[in-house]
C-alpha cells in the first residue's frame, strides 16, 4: 500500500467529516438553541422543536391542498355561470372573514417603546413608557373606525375571533406571542386611514405624553395574510 | 503527507458544509453520532498508519459501518425510549483517547530519539 492512495483515502474521510461537523454546527445554531447543563430542559427543548418541526410541516401540507383545491375548483366551475358566481361568492365570503390573503392601498402604522426615559420626564412608572396590549386594541378599534378592510398586527390578521392580550412582557395576537415594535397594517383609504394621526387622537395622545414611537406611513400597497388558524362555530346556527 | 491531506480534506468539507443546507432538527441527533463514529474512524486509520498496519479495506468499511451502527442504534434507542446512543458514545470517545495516546506516544518517542542521536553526536 502505497502513502499516496492512504493520503487520499483519510483527507477524503476527513472532508466526509467536516462536512458533517459544518452541517451539524450550522443546523443547530438556525435553531438557536443552547445546550442547557439541565437534562430535564435540553429534554423539553428538544421535545418543544420537534413539536414545532411537525407543525410546520402540516401546516406546509395544508397550504399545499388548499392550493390544490382551488386549482380544482377553478377548473371545476370554467364553464358554468352559476357555479362561477358561487365561486366567486365564496372567495368574497373568504376575503371578509380574512381566510385569504389580500392587497390593496393603506397605512402602516409602528409603534415601538419609550427608550429614552429621562429625569425630566413626567414619566416615573416605566409602565407608561411600554406599549400595552390596550395601545394596539385602540389603535386596531381606531383603524376599524376609520374604515379599514383588513388589518394585521405583526402579521396576524385582525378576524372575528382574534383576541389581543398581554402576556408578561409581549403581547399575544390571534394566540400568537408578538413583541415590539408591533407593525399595525391597514388596508382602507389612506387618507382617511391617515385621520388616526390628526392632533388629539390617541395616536398623538400616546407620542406626546408617554413618547411612544409613532410613526405611520402612507402605502400604495401592502399585502395583508391571511389568518392562519381556523375558525369553528359550534353553538352558533344561522337561521 | 497524511497531514496535508487531512487539513485540505477537512478545510474542502468545512467549505461545501457551510453552503449546504441545514437539516431538519429531528434528525441532527443522527448527524452528531455518525460524527462522532466517523472521527472514531478517522483516529483509528491515523493510529493504523502510524502503527504501519494500515488496510484500506478495514478503513473504509470501518468508517461506514460505525456510523451505520451508530445511526441505527440511535434509532432503536428511541423507539425503545433509552438512550443507546450514550453507549456508542462513550465507546468511541473512549477508543478516541486511546488511539491520541498512541499517536502522542508515537510522536515523542521519536521526538526523544531524535534528541539523543544528537547529543550522542555531540
Amino acid at each position: 500500500m502505497n502513502k499516496k492512495v492512504i493520503s487520499i483515502v483519510i483527507g477524503f474521510m476527513c472532508l466526509i467529516l467536516s462536512y458533517g461537523i459544518s452541517v451539524q454546527v450550522k443546523t443547530i445554531n438556525s435553531i438557536g438553541t443552547k445546550t442547557s447543563t439541565n437534562a430535564t430542559e435540553n429534554e423539553l427543548r428538544d421535545e418543544v422543536l420537534r413539536a414545532k418541526e411537525k407543525y410546520d410541516n402540516l401546516y406546509n401540507a395544508l397550504e399545499e391542498a388548499e392550493k390544490k383545491l382551488e386549482q380544482e375548483r377553478t377548473n371545476a366551475t370554467q364553464n358554468n355561470t352559476e357555479l362561477t358566481d358561487l365561486e366567486n361568492s365564496i372567495k368574497e365570503a373568504n376575503k371578509v372573514a380574512g381566510l385569504s390573503e389580500v392587497t390593496g392601498p393603506g397605512i402602516t402604522i409602528t409603534l415601538d417603546d419609550n427608550d429614552k426615559i429621562t429625569s425630566n420626564n413626567i414619566l416615573l412608572d416605566p409602565n407608561s413608557a411600554l406599549v400595552h396590549d390596550i395601545d394596539v386594541i385602540r389603535v386596531v378599534n381606531e383603524l376599524k373606525n376609520a374604515g379599514a378592510e383588513a388589518i394585521s398586527v405583526n402579521g396576524q390578521r385582525i378576524v372575528t375571533t382574534t383576541a389581543i392580550e398581554c402576556d408578561g412582557n409581549v403581547i399575544t395576537v390571534n394566540g400568537v406571542k408578538i413583541g415590539t415594535p408591533f407593525v399595525i397594517q391597514a388596508i382602507g383609504l389612506p387618507e382617511q386611514l391617515n385621520g388616526l394621526n390628526r392632533y388629539g387622537g390617541y395616536l398623538m395622545n400616546l407620542q406626546e405624553n408617554y413618547g411612544i414611537k409613532v410613526t405611520t406611513k402612507k402605502e400604495d400597497e401592502i399585502t395583508i395574510p391571511k389568518y392562519t388558524g381556523v375558525i369553528k362555530f359550534e353553538y352558533a346556527e344561522s337561521k | 503527507m497524511i497531514v496535508i491531506a487531512i487539513l485540505i480534506g477537512c478545510i474542502i468539507g468545512a467549505v461545501i458544509g457551510m453552503n449546504s443546507p441545514v437539516i431538519p432538527y429531528t434528525y441532527s441527533i443522527f448527524l452528531a453520532i455518525a460524527v462522532v463514529a466517523a472521527l472514531d474512524s478517522v483516529f483509528g486509520g491515523i493510529t493504523s498508519v502510524l502503527k504501519k498496519n494500515f488496510d484500506l479495506t478495514i478503513f473504509i468499511s470501518g468508517f461506514f459501518c460505525n456510523s451505520i451502527l451508530s445511526i441505527a442504534l440511535t434509532y432503536l434507542g428511541q423507539k425503545l425510549n433509552l438512550d443507546i446512543y450514550l453507549a456508542a458514545l462513550v465507546v468511541f470517545v473512549g477508543r478516541m483517547f486511546t488511539n491520541l495516546t498512541i499517536i502522542r506516544r508515537h510522536y515523542i518517542e521519536k521526538w526523544t530519539n531524535k534528541r539523543e542521536k544528537e547529543e550522542v553526536k555531540e
